[in-house]
């Protein structure tokens, strides 16, 4: 008798294993948006779920407990969620050094399903969630799959002479016109021509401009890459050029560039995803105004452009990505008073618009927010000049003393190029609250459990 | 708008932004806008107020219960010169008898208006709540919160739900998130506990249908169930209501019984009434049973719909279902 039920007990665990799902969660971020902040945030709220309150298996209380778990690959470098979690909750607290490259973590959630069926057949489910945290630069590699040497070069020679990049991009464009396309191909002169093109892109990303669209992404994160003939080109105008020339050179890295870094990317880790969230800081593009603005929205487009790849050509299905639901999240909502929260998605909304409705086309469902990973101010009322204002009460960084700021009025969606463009802001970074999830239940947040919702809902019913 | 610059302010100067719940101030009026602005999400057509009677009826109303009212008057007054001429000691009985009926009267009538009142209010909640459901503004939620919150103050069985929410909801949320967050955290365990009175309610209809011998008896104990059910569900979501409240509940439900339906489609309908000669082919009087289950569950589920102080949503609508199951698993645990 026991041996049958030990048999039963067997049977059950192991339909149990073959039970348990899978999911694979990207966060990604056009520059400096938070990624870093906000995977340690979900972790962190997940363990501790005494903050979710919108999200469905915490609410109805049929979450049992979620806890690390050694990662599937083990050749992706590990997110470091306990150094980050004690920068951001130690006594003088500070924001995580930001991530370069890619990494993963896996975090086992078990929870009592809904439907009476499932749970029949087991009554504790696991979700394996794999969160996936790389550099919102590989993702705007992606488009490069499709283009040509000679198509990529006139897209970023035209976008190079664009205000606000024309003058960021001078030496390099002189160096341009000096040199002969059809010449022998010189290493030197690649080298020299990279190294330009390189310098640019670094500009383009320090600049006050906030510049979104920086590609290829290896040449600013190269990471083992660095010096490697695979990064030692630049785009080159004009038509094709026959062998042994600077442009064949050129062009044949761009190539290896493609296969070996850009496809290996996506084969590896893109198109395993099921989940993505995308995280944008909106708030430094209004403070930088309205170049900022345009190039964001350029560069949020072309990170849309890989998950259209689904239904186009057998190619496309044996890699294409199979992403369901995909977040557009606008990061740090807590540097303005919660009634702007609205304006901010609008503005977002009108971001990512065009885009949205190629990708629900698609199939796949979109959504836009605006959160905060880690809730660092309180919003407060305050007079000026005999009007009541909705201001923000935090700790800027560098300074000891809470301030009250007053940033200034968001506008709404559909004017906002407009309208941003004679209005200055003044969106400061504050440091994270002293008291940070010191009460045990997970580090305060805007929103992340309905974010969390959307993106993992459907998984834990 | 006028545009202001950014600024730092005085921090001395800032006061929190409200937050739920607030400190009770006296409550402020809910304007009781008429639904007809609102869009077609909600499901149960907005109860209708009572008809607005004829003027003439309303006199005669008011006449004859003061003619009523005078001559119990002058009876009592008779009574007593009467019990006074036979003897002090009974008059004095009779007087105090007199006092004390006079008395509770009055404060009947007190309560039933208070309850009325608590009823008026719950309505004015919906209302309030549907509008804010669909704003992403700020500021009246929380309003609402306190409003809600003051409503359950005196009960313990919501103390635990309510400090949970106090905890959840911050300064980041929006007016359509607070309510949704009252919605989850405080008014579906509310709603389970409800579920489960409909339920127990329907079954002892049903029970006592089948096994009533007389037919006057079976209507009698059906009717008085169902006010019971109403008042129970009315009293479990806050609006504790009189006997003239819950009659008058009970009135608004039946005018709405026949749209709501309880917001079941056709189909439903349809295999109710399958069911229900199914069973009836059996016997009789299961089959009669059933069907009084199924209405007096009906009527549970619209006070439900009608006691909530926010309007169900789509996906914690109750159904009909476990209901109906059970009910028609009846004729085989009576046969």
């Amino acid at each position: 008798m026991s041996f049958l039920d030990s048999l039963f007990d067997q049977a059950g665990e192991t339909a149990g294993r073959f039970l348990e799902a899978d999911v694979r969660l990207g966060v990604t971020g056009l520059r400096r948006a938070g990624k870093t902040v906000f995977t340690t945030a979900v972790v962190d709220n997940l363990l501790r779920a005494g903050r979710l309150p919108f999200l469905d298996v915490v609410a109805s209380g049929r979450f049992q407990a979620a806890r690390l778990r050694p990662q599937p690959d083990a050749d992706v470098p590990r997110f470091a969620f306990e150094e980050h979690l004690a920068t951001i909750t130690a006594a003088q607290p500070d924001w995580p050094e930001p991530t370069t490259g890619i990494s993963q973590l896996r975090l086992a959630i078990r929870y009592r399903p809904n439907s009476a069926l499932r749970r029949t057949l087991q009554s504790v489910a696991t979700v394996n969630l794999d969160i996936v945290d790389y550099p919102g630069e590989w993702l705007l590699d992606l488009p490069m799959l499709r283009q040509s040497f000679a198509e990529w070069s006139a897209l970023s020679l035209e976008l190079a002479a664009r205000s606000p990049r024309d003058a960021l991009s001078v030496d390099w464009r002189g160096w341009l016109s000096a040199i002969d396309p059809a010449g022998p191909d010189e290493e030197e002169e690649a080298r020299r021509g990279a190294a330009l093109y390189t310098e640019y892109l670094h500009a383009c990303r320090r600049a006050e401009s906030f510049l979104s669209i920086i590609q290829p992404g290896r040449f600013v994160e190269p990471g083992d890459l660095k010096d490697a003939p695979l990064l030692t080109f630049c785009p080159l105008p004009g038509e094709r050029r026959g062998r042994g020339t600077l442009w064949a050179l050129m062009e044949s890295r761009y190539e290896a560039y493609k296969s070996s870094v850009v496809r290996r990317f996506f084969a590896e880790h893109f198109a395993r995803l099921n989940r993505q969230v995308v995280l944008i800081d909106v708030l430094g593009a209004l403070n930088a105004g309205v170049s900022g603005l345009g190039d964001m929205k350029r560069a949020l487009e072309m990170s849309l452009e890989p998950f259209r790849h689904g239904s186009s050509g057998w190619l496309d299905w044996l890699f294409g990505s199979k992403i369901d639901r995909v977040l557009f999240a606008a990061t740090k909502a807590d540097h303005i008073a919660s009634s702007q929260h609205p304006n901010l998605k609008g503005i977002l909304d009108s971001l990512v618009a065009e885009a949205r409705r190629t990708i629900r086309f698609e199939g796949a469902q979109v959504e836009t927010m605006a959160l905060a990973s880690l809730k660092c101010t309180e919003t407060v009322v305050t007079e000026h000049e005999g009007r009541t204002l909705r201001c923000i009460q935090g700790v800027p960084v560098g300074r000891d003393r809470p301030t009250v700021l007053y940033p200034g009025e968001i506008p709404d969606g559909a004017d906002a190029m407009t309208v941003a463009r004679n209005r200055s802001y003044r969106f400061m970074p504050f440091r994270p609250p002293a008291d940070a999830g010191r009460d045990g239940r997970g580090l305060p947040h805007v929103r992340l459990d309905q974010a969390l919702q959307f993106l993992l809902g459907d998984y834990l019913e | 708008m006028e545009w202001i610059p950014p600024m730092e302010l005085d921090p001395a100067r800032a006061v929190p932004a409200p937050r739920v719940p607030e400190p009770a101030p006296p409550p402020p009026p809910f304007e009781a806008e008429p639904d007809a602005a609102m869009p077609e999400a909600e499901f149960i057509p907005p109860v209708a107020g009572p008809a607005p009677r004829s003027p003439l009826l309303r006199w005669l109303v008011g006449a004859v219960a003061l003619l009523i009212l005078v001559a119990v008057g002058f009876d009592t007054a008779d009574l007593m010169n009467r019990a006074f001429a036979t003897s002090m000691a009974l008059g004095v009985v009779v007087a105090l008898v007199a006092g004390v009926a006079g008395i509770t009267t009055i404060a009947l009538l007190l309560r039933e208006l208070r309850s009325l009142k608590r009823l008026r209010r719950i309505e004015e909640l919906r209302g309030e709540s549907r509008k804010l459901s669909h704003t992403m503004e700020l500021g009246r939620a929380d309003r609402f919160a306190g409003a809600l919150t003051r409503l359950y103050t005196d009960r313990p069985d919501l103390e635990l739900d309510l400090a949970r929410l106090k905890d959840v909801v911050t300064d980041a949320h929006d007016d359509a998130e607070v309510v949704r967050l009252i919605d989850r955290e405080v008014l579906t365990g509310l709603d389970r506990r409800a579920y489960q009175t409909v339920l127990r309610a329907s079954r002892d209809t049903a029970l006592a249908t089948a096994l009533s011998p007389a037919a006057l008896l079976d209507i009698a104990v059906v009717l008085w169930r169902n006010l019971r059910l109403v008042r129970e569900i009315a009293t479990l979501y806050g609006a504790r209501p009189g006997y003239v409240g819950s009659l008058r509940l009970l009135r608004r439900m039946l005018g709405n019984i026949a749209v709501a339906g309880v917001t079941e489609s056709a189909h439903h309908v349809a295999v109710d009434a399958l069911g229900g000669s199914l069973a009836a082919a059996i016997s009789t009087r299961v089959g009669q049973g059933v069907i009084n289950g199924l209405l007096t569950a009906r009527i549970g589920l619209a006070a439900m719909h009608t006691c909530r102080p926010v309007p169900f949503t789509p996906d914690t609508r109750p159904s009909l279902g476990r209901i109906r199951a059970e009910l028609l698993s009846l004729p085989k645990q009576v046969l």
